[in-house]
């Protein structure tokens, strides 16, 4: 992925960059509004990282603002420390796509720069989603490993659905929280892990081999790589 | 001195002693007037009969008869209530008692005159006022006064008995005033020695009050009442700090510590990485109490009410349990739900299912093994919806349900399970948004926690299409596209 990131916060980009590299994506950085506008206007990158407050004449929704309005669809993920649900309304009308607050985990990030990617790249809702011998069927809500059926409840189906589309990529918590059950907070007990166990006892353990993983402080994963 | 008199009581004293002044006025003035006038009358009368008298004497005895008389009569003086003076033409008097023709008009008639009465054996009575007739006799006047002193005592009596009220009424007024000053004052300095103690952070004093329900006495006990608030107030930001400063300071010691470990100790690799996860998760602690005291601070400041939308209790609750069975399932809890499929009420969907899940939370900390929970729906005749969550856990002592609402109070039940002590303040503050509180009731074994939405006016703006096409109809807030600012990714 070819990934900008406008960021004003030397630590924070210096990091995130590092990281983002470590992960195999091309990354820029650009450490004001202008700089920022200028690369986002004129590069082609995968995905955006828009930092909310910038030093200088452009803020940070400003330039989601005018790229949406010049026609560039890239997928913007707005970085903000301001996590107020106003302030998150206003971030994702003005254009953005996803929105994370800081502090955040870099595992966090990198997830959502991963899903805003693969969404981007548009979602066929009739080609069944398929995870070695595991294959969902959008269409018909049909579930089946190798030759076995596999009987979900409507939430297990729409758990395994989202993890299935971000095959190969980790999906943390937090991600299957807003988009799975659109809970937008955390709640305090680790429900989500009861969750994925319960969809693991019905997709892998008959199984040879496990296809849903668990991420160490990350997240989950659902791969047919070894 | 000027201080007492801008006393509020000297003033209000002083204004009394006036008004009182002013009532003696206005009773003795006329009364003096009637008495004079009166006298008057009365001498009036002798006077014009002396006068016809001396006439006769004039008339039958001519001028010499009359001095005569005259002289006579002053001799044998009635002590000197006579005044007589005969003056002929050219004013040089001829007989009486008076050395020279007063400045009276030698008009014949009635004056208020001060005469000077000469020696005439019987005293002298000074220059004083007199009452006179003048007649004219030929070429003679005459004029036959009385002198005032039958009645100057009387009148000396009178001034002296209104000298003696007003002094009187001002020193009584004035000591009156003194005394209530001192009453008022004294009340009023213990006031403001308690307050001023309260302001140097005694937050222990109380005002003096009485039995007497006097208005000073209604202040105070006024006042106090705002103390007592105050006090439980300070109390309460005092605990909350204590407990803020607990609550962050734990993880960031222990961040602390193991940051300055790492930096002395410089363990192996492996240790080094168990370390650094410890710290981040110590971060994360302390950003999870952050976020809790943010958003509740956002809740309490009533921000959020205008995002209010039409929610369907029924999807949200059901949304919640359905989330929480697998978890209750593993604890061995069973989990139920019942609604009476009330219609929606407008409300917050985000908060109230952070609310509820919050609440089901708490009750799977609390059941027992093999507990049951019960979290019902119902709708009430008003239109409000109540949304309540039952277990069959301990419950929660009468003496600690105001506290545990409190934030971070952590009840003794609570020790050692995770959490911040946040949940049910968020939740009290999420009830209080919908018009509610936060109810607990015992339902003895257990508890139930109940809030209600009560049904307040949607906003001007018209409600959005339901659910999207694609959208599962369990979600719970999908009911405005406006309130659902996170894109489902999901979802078509």
């Amino acid at each position: 992925m070819k990934i900008l990131m406008v960021e004003d916060n030397e630590r924070v980009s210096q990091f995130v960059v590092k990281g983002l590299q470590e992960a195999g994506h091309t990354t820029d950085h650009a450490g004001n509004g202008r700089d920022g506008m200028f690369l986002a206007a004129s590069e082609p990158y995968d995905v955006i990282i828009m930092d909310r407050m910038l030093p200088g004449d452009i803020e940070g929704l400003a330039i989601v603002e005018v790229l949406r309005k010049t026609g560039k669809r890239t997928p913007i993920l707005i970085l903000s420390a301001l996590a107020d649900v106003d302030d998150r309304i206003r971030g994702l009308r003005s254009g953005g796509d996803d929105y994370l607050t800081k502090p955040f985990a870099f595992g966090e990030l990198l997830a959502r720069l991963d899903a805003l990617h693969r969404r981007a790249q548009g979602v066929n809702q009739e080609v069944p989603l398929l995870v070695g011998d595991l294959r969902l069927e959008p269409m018909t809500r049909k579930v089946t490993r190798g030759e076995r059926p596999i009987i979900l409840q409507p939430r297990e189906f729409k758990l395994l659905e989202y993890l299935m589309r971000h095959a190969d990529q980790v999906v943390t918590r937090t991600m299957l929280l807003e988009s799975v059950w659109d809970y937008h907070f955390d709640p305090q007990t680790n429900v989500v892990d009861v969750h994925i166990s319960k969809l693991r006892q019905k997709i892998d353990a008959q199984f040879d081999r496990p296809l849903l993983r668990t991420v160490r402080n990350a997240g989950y994963m659902i791969t047919a790589a070894d | 001195m000027a201080r007492m008199i801008r006393s509020s009581a000297m003033t209000l004293a002083l204004g009394c002693i006036l008004l009182g002044l002013l009532a003696l006025v206005l009773f003795a003035a006329p009364l003096w007037y009637a008495w004079q006038g009166t006298i008057r009358a009365g001498r009036t009368e002798i006077l014009q009969a002396d006068a016809q008298r001396l006439t006769d004497v004039y008339r039958r005895d001519g001028v010499d008869g009359l001095k005569s008389f005259i002289d006579a009569r002053i001799r044998m003086q009635i002590a000197g209530d006579r005044i007589l003076l005969l003056t002929d033409a050219a004013r040089h008097p001829l007989a009486g008692n008076l050395p020279a023709w007063p400045d009276v008009p030698t008009r014949p008639g009635d004056y208020r005159v001060q005469v000077a009465i000469g020696d005439h054996g019987t005293g002298d009575h000074g220059v004083q006022m007199a009452l006179v007739h003048v007649v004219r006799l030929g070429s003679y006047d005459l004029l036959i006064g009385r002198d005032n002193r039958l009645f100057a005592p009387l009148e000396q009596r009178f001034w002296y008995g209104l000298a003696g009220a007003i002094a009187v009424l001002s020193i009584a007024g004035m000591m009156i005033g003194f005394i209530t000053r001192r009453a008022l004052m004294s009340r009023v300095d213990s006031i403001r020695q308690t307050v001023s103690a309260i302001i140097h952070g005694d937050l222990k004093h109380r005002l003096p009050t009485r039995l007497r329900d006097d208005e000073l006495n209604t202040l105070s006990l006024t006042i106090n009442g705002m103390l007592d608030q105050i006090e439980l107030l300070v109390h309460g930001v005092r605990n909350v700090s204590n407990a803020i400063a607990h609550d962050l300071r734990t993880p960031l010691a222990e961040l602390r510590t193991r940051l300055e470990g790492l930096a002395t100790i410089r363990p192996s690799r492996d240790e080094t990485f168990a370390e650094i996860d410890a710290a981040v998760a110590d971060v994360d602690r302390v950003i999870r109490v952050f976020d809790a005291l943010l958003r509740l601070a956002e809740i309490d400041a009533g921000l959020r009410r205008s995002g209010f939308v039409s929610v369907d209790m029924t999807d949200l609750a059901a949304t919640a349990v359905e989330f929480y069975e697998p978890a209750a399932e593993l604890m061995g809890i069973t989990l139920r739900f019942e609604s009476d499929q009330p219609p929606p009420v407008s409300g917050d969907p985000i908060l109230l299912a952070q609310a509820l899940t919050n609440l089901i939370d708490n009750a799977l900390k609390f059941a027992p093994a093999h507990g049951r929970i019960e979290v019902s729906v119902r709708g009430r005749p008003d239109g409000a919806v109540q949304l309540a969550v039952t277990d069959n856990g301990p419950g929660i002592r009468d003496a600690e349900k105001a506290k545990v609402v409190e934030r971070f109070y952590r009840g003794d039940a609570s020790r050692g399970t995770p959490g911040a002590g946040l949940g049910l303040s968020l939740v009290q503050a999420v009830a209080k948004l919908h018009g509610s509180t936060l109810e607990l009731l015992d339902r003895r074994p257990g508890l139930q926690a109940l809030i209600t939405v009560t049904p307040a006016p949607l906003a001007a703006e018209p409600p959005g299409p339901p659910a999207g096409p694609g959208a599962s109809a369990e979600l719970a807030s999908t009911a405005l596209p406006a309130r659902q600012p996170y894109p489902t990714v999901a979802a078509p």
